[in-house]
């Protein structure tokens, strides 16, 4: 299986009042095309930090990221931004659609930085938005005028726009209630059904069988991975296999 | 410390820039308030206070040509009854004598004393600078040579009289009451003893003079009283000529062209002032808004609003305090640099001395204004709940209109996200719509300045008919001299210009301009209302002498000369800053009624035929032409006038001083452009400072950003640019008109230039969005990942 990302002795150390702390240690890492990979571990354990980190959204401290053959970690920040707006997706907990732009813009403020093509662009977002369930009625809506759930399937839509190779999504479902969040989860597993590679940080377990590789993070490491194969509703063998290994990692 | 100071200092801590772009933007208000107070309150009273000190009197009559029967005891019968005290002389006057004066000349009478000048009891000479290594033939100017005439000790100074010429060493200058200024057609000289004693032996039978210093008894008028004199003066002797001024009307001609100037400066700076209360107003407000979440906890510990209020005020009020006390020590050393250039006008020494309303006024005028505006914006505080304070201030969804739709929109992407920051910021759109007009409307008034008085001097400001030179014959030859002058070729517009002293019921005295034919005038805007005099019935006079007596057009008014009375009607109303503004003007004929103006010296005012646009050129030309006027009629030509000369030395004195202004002006524009700028972006940038990250995340780069924000504000100043460049160039002369009337200057039409116009509008745009660009730098801090983790 082709890999999307390679890391080699990636390692991550915040300075606090010179006391050091290192969130990610030496991590060698690879994520694959297609897969939904599933980042999991404790609070504080670095799973967020090593999601940004190979995201080129944070710069690690040490060692290297490879992004498709590129590595990452030695372009500056412009260098990254135009990385990632053709190459990646992101969708956060706390969703981050701007406010003062409607549902639509909010798609097309991202699209607009790859699309020449205007008319295409805006055909794709209208596709996109349908495909996440979001209602025509609600496209020229503000943020703050639509609910949590939809808000966060226009944060998938957006993540999408650009035909990313990798969606990095950083507890999507965190701050929603469970129905929303399991309609957000259905969101995104389909998208991966349909071949779009998936990178999630969760530390829900429910969130976590959606996916097809776990890796569990502890004190900045790669302490563990779970292989569990396709997602399959109500597979009750799967959810077994991924609560022993969770229970294996001291979860 | 009590809770209120601790939030305080918290406040100076965490609000540095904040901090630093409020107390820049009072420390410019406080310098500028002071510098104009300064100059309005210490530098132009020093001309009074220097009157009184030199025994100046309340005023001066001077008696020459012919000063037989004039003795100590006539003069003492004409002046006991309307006089506390005065003081008589006598010394050498010479009238019209051309003078180079900074870069031309002035043609004005010169009043030679000898060394006695420095001890006479009243309107006593006093040294202000001086070379004693100079011990002969040397000679005191006043002080306006120096500052303003481009003298310096060890210059020689040189005067001709009937082909003579007499060379002095120039070893000092002084204050002098009387005659230190060219704006008061006289300047007093000083020459040693021997040197004096020469010239008094060849000249004082031509030249002798008179001078009569007086101080008013209490209810004297000094204008019925100079009337009254001049007219008990002929009497004693017809044929003496005599002049006088009151001591207002030398005070006001050695300021009034600089409190031009000043009052420019002021109206200029109060526009500033405006432009930077709306700003102080807004950061206030802002900075309220930007820390609702912290005011919020504040109250949610037991803070009371009032707490909070209190270290709000005592906040800002620290900032006010020390910028306007920094600000007023800067007003006072900077002072001396204005005050270096308008008493290069004023012939005045002048040293800055403390002035304590000058220094209270500005001081006082941004505490408070602080004070108050901190109070109502603080008022929000005591109102907000906290629950509502830590969700900073959101109570309900915003529901706003999406403009620009980005799918809708044709223009590129940063131009639309600009667009959209555009909408989004209104109130911000507005302030620097208006601080931009402002600044841009300041800077048109600095460059009328500039232009009417030092790039193409509006002549018609300082006299009231403009030409290029002018001939005076004696009666014998006038018609003869007359027809020399239509009969060159080089010249033309020839008119008949007589300039006397009428009087209007004994009251007040009016400098006549009486014309043969008044449509030969150049100077088409002199009557601002009403119309030119047709008829030998008719007369037009000054707008502010008609204000001050109540004179409207269609009355009559008496008008007096020697025994002789006419009732006129007046028909116009002309303006003029010269005079005090006491002017008026009527044809020949009407002047018949009142004196035989056949027995008056010919005037012949003319122009070039061929003008050229370098001044030097004309001013040869104007010499050739009244040298051979001269060589001609020798004798019978009793003065001449080279007007381009003339304006040249004139002049100068304002040139500094508006360039000045000019510079000023636009270089304060760009500091208060830039610090509003700074102040609104950086509250821009806070504000937006989620979404900056988020477009980050998207993949926008920071370039993109700034560039984004830059633009946003481009449409606000490009649209104060124009409408305020339109307005300023159709308002700029109704607006100065306002202030210039208690000069005389009822209707101004001073000439704006537009691409000038254009310059400052384009200009500061394009300086607006280099700010503008540079102010957002900060974007580049703002990093996704913090501000994903922050939240």
């Amino acid at each position: 299986m082709k890999n999307i990302i390679e890391t080699k002795k990636l390692c991550k150390t915040f300075s606090n009042g010179g006391i050091q702390q290192h969130v990610l240690k030496n991590i060698d890492l690879e994520i694959y095309e297609g897969d939904f990979t599933i980042i999991m571990g404790a609070s504080g354990a670095g799973k967020s930090t090593l999601l940004y980190s190979l995201s080129g959204m944070d710069k690690p401290t040490l060692g290297s990221v490879s992004f498709d053959g590129t590595e990452i970690t030695k372009m500056n920040t412009d260098e990254l931004a135009v990385f990632r707006r053709s190459h990646c997706g992101f969708v956060f907990q706390q969703v981050y659609l701007v406010d003062s732009m409607s549902v639509m813009d909010n798609i097309m403020a991202a699209g607009l930085l790859v699309y020449k093509d205007k008319g295409t662009l805006v055909k794709k977002a209208g596709d996109l938005l349908k495909a996440v369930n979001i209602d025509e009625t609600l496209w020229n809506k503000f943020p703050t005028q639509i609910s949590g759930g939809e808000a966060q399937r226009v944060g998938i839509a957006r993540s999408l726009i650009n035909d990313p190779k990798l969606v990095f999504a950083d507890e999507p479902t965190g701050a929603l209630n469970s129905q929303t969040g399991k309609a957000v989860l259905d969101t995104l597993t389909s998208f991966n059904e349909k071949g779009q590679s998936i990178v999630m940080v969760t530390h829900d377990i429910s969130s976590a069988r959606r996916g097809n590789r776990i890796l569990y993070v502890k004190d900045g490491e790669i302490a563990g991975e779970c292989n569990l194969g396709k997602y399959v509703t109500g597979d009750k063998e799967r959810h077994q296999k991924l609560n022993d290994f969770l229970a294996t990692m001291g979860w | 410390m009590n809770k209120t100071l601790l939030l305080t200092k918290s406040n100076l801590r965490k609000n540095r820039g904040t901090s630093v772009g409020l107390f820049l933007l009072m420390l410019i208000t406080t310098c500028l308030i002071g510098i104009a107070l300064l100059i309005f309150m210490d530098c132009y009273p020093s001309v009074s206070r220097e009157a009184v000190r030199l025994n100046g009197g309340d005023g001066y009559l001077s008696i020459s040509g012919n000063i037989e029967g004039f003795t100590d005891e006539k003069i003492k019968e004409l002046l006991e009854e309307d006089t506390d005290r005065y003081y008589t002389y006598h010394d050498l006057k010479l009238s019209n004598h051309p003078v180079k004066f900074g870069n031309g000349e002035v043609v004005i009478s010169l009043d030679i004393s000898d060394d006695s000048a420095f001890t006479r009891p009243m309107n006593t000479f006093e040294v202000i600078t001086e070379d004693t290594s100079i011990t002969e033939n040397y000679i005191y100017l006043p002080y306006q040579f120096n500052t303003a005439g481009g003298f310096n000790t060890g210059d020689v100074f040189e005067i001709e009289n009937s082909g003579k010429k007499y060379s002095y060493t120039v070893r000092g200058f002084t204050n002098v009451v009387y005659g230190g200024c060219n704006n008061t057609a006289l300047f007093a000289l000083v020459v040693d003893n021997g040197s004096y004693k020469e010239l008094w032996d060849e000249t004082h039978e031509e030249y002798e003079n008179i001078n009569i210093i007086y101080d008013l008894k209490d209810g004297v008028k000094n204008g019925e009283f100079r009337i009254r004199s001049f007219n008990e003066l002929l009497k004693v002797n017809p044929f003496a000529v005599t002049e006088g001024y009151d001591i207002d009307g030398v005070i006001s001609n050695r300021t009034f062209i600089g409190l031009i100037i000043a009052v420019s400066f002021l109206v200029a700076t109060s526009l500033i002032i405006a432009a930077v209360a709306m700003m102080l107003a807004n950061s206030i407000s802002n900075y309220i808004k930007e820390n609702m979440k912290t005011l919020g906890a504040l109250k949610a510990i037991g803070y009371t609003g009032k707490d909070i209020k209190a270290s709000l005020v005592i906040w800002f009020l620290i900032i006010a305090a020390l910028a306007s006390i920094i600000g007023i020590v800067l007003s006072y050393i900077v002072m001396p640099v204005f005050a270096s250039i308008i008493i290069g006008q004023m012939g005045v020494p002048y040293s800055i001395t403390f002035n304590l309303l000058a220094t209270l006024i500005p001081v006082g005028f941004v505490v408070l204004f602080t004070l108050l505006v901190t109070v109502i914006c603080a008022n929000k505080v005591s109102k907000i709940q906290p629950i509502v304070a830590l969700r900073e201030g959101v109570e309900s969804h915003n529901f706003r209109k999406n403009h620009v739709a980005l799918s809708k929109s044709s223009l590129s992407v940063n131009a639309s996200l600009a667009m959209k920051t555009f909408f989004g910021n209104m109130k911000q759109n507005v302030i620097t719509f208006f601080v931009l007009g402002f600044m841009v409307f300041c800077c048109v008034i600095s460059l009328l300045l500039y232009e009417n008085f030092s790039r193409h001097p509006k002549l018609d400001i300082l006299a009231t008919e403009i030409c290029a030179g002018v001939v005076t014959s004696d009666q014998e030859t006038r018609e003869e001299v007359l027809e020399y002058l239509e009969n060159r070729s080089d010249i033309k517009n020839i008119r008949e210009i007589i300039n006397m002293n009428v009087y209007y019921d004994d009251q007040e005295s009016l400098f006549c301009y009486i014309v043969k034919d008044l449509s030969k005038m150049n100077n088409t805007t002199l009557c601002y209302k009403g119309r030119l005099p047709e008829y030998d019935n008719e007369i037009a006079v000054s707008g502010s002498f008609a204000r001050a007596y109540g004179f409207e057009i269609g009355d009559e008014i008496k008008i007096d000369y020697g025994d002789n009375a006419f009732n006129y009607l007046i028909t116009g109303f002309i303006q003029t800053a010269n005079n005090q503004g006491r002017e008026a003007i009527f044809s020949y004929k009407a002047a018949d009624h009142i004196m035989d103006i056949d027995s008056i010296p010919g005037w012949y005012w003319f122009d070039l035929t061929n003008e050229s646009e370098d001044v030097d050129e004309n001013i040869d030309e104007v010499n050739r032409i009244l040298e051979e006027c001269e060589d001609k009629y020798g004798i019978h030509i009793v003065s001449t006038m080279n007007f381009y000369k003339m304006i040249g030395g004139a002049m100068t004195t304002f040139q500094g001083i508006s360039l000045m202004m000019l510079v000023v002006m636009c270089s304060i524009s760009v500091v208060v452009i830039a610090l509003i700028l700074f102040l609104l972006i950086k509250s821009l940038v806070y504000h937006k400072r989620k979404d900056y990250g988020i477009y980050k995340a998207l993949g926008y780069t920071s370039g993109s950003l700034m560039l984004q924000t830059a633009m946003s504000f481009m449409p606000s100043v490009i649209a104060s640019a124009i409408v305020f460049s339109v307005v300023s160039y159709n308002v700029a002369n109704p607006y100065i008109s306002l202030f210039m009337r208690s000069f005389g200057l009822m209707k101004c039409d001073f000439a704006i230039p537009v691409p000038g116009v254009v310059a400052i509008g384009a200009g500061l745009t394009v300086v607006s969005f280099f700010l503008a660009l540079l102010q957002t730098r900060r974007i580049r801090k703002i990093e996704a990942y913090n501000m994903l983790v922050a939240e």
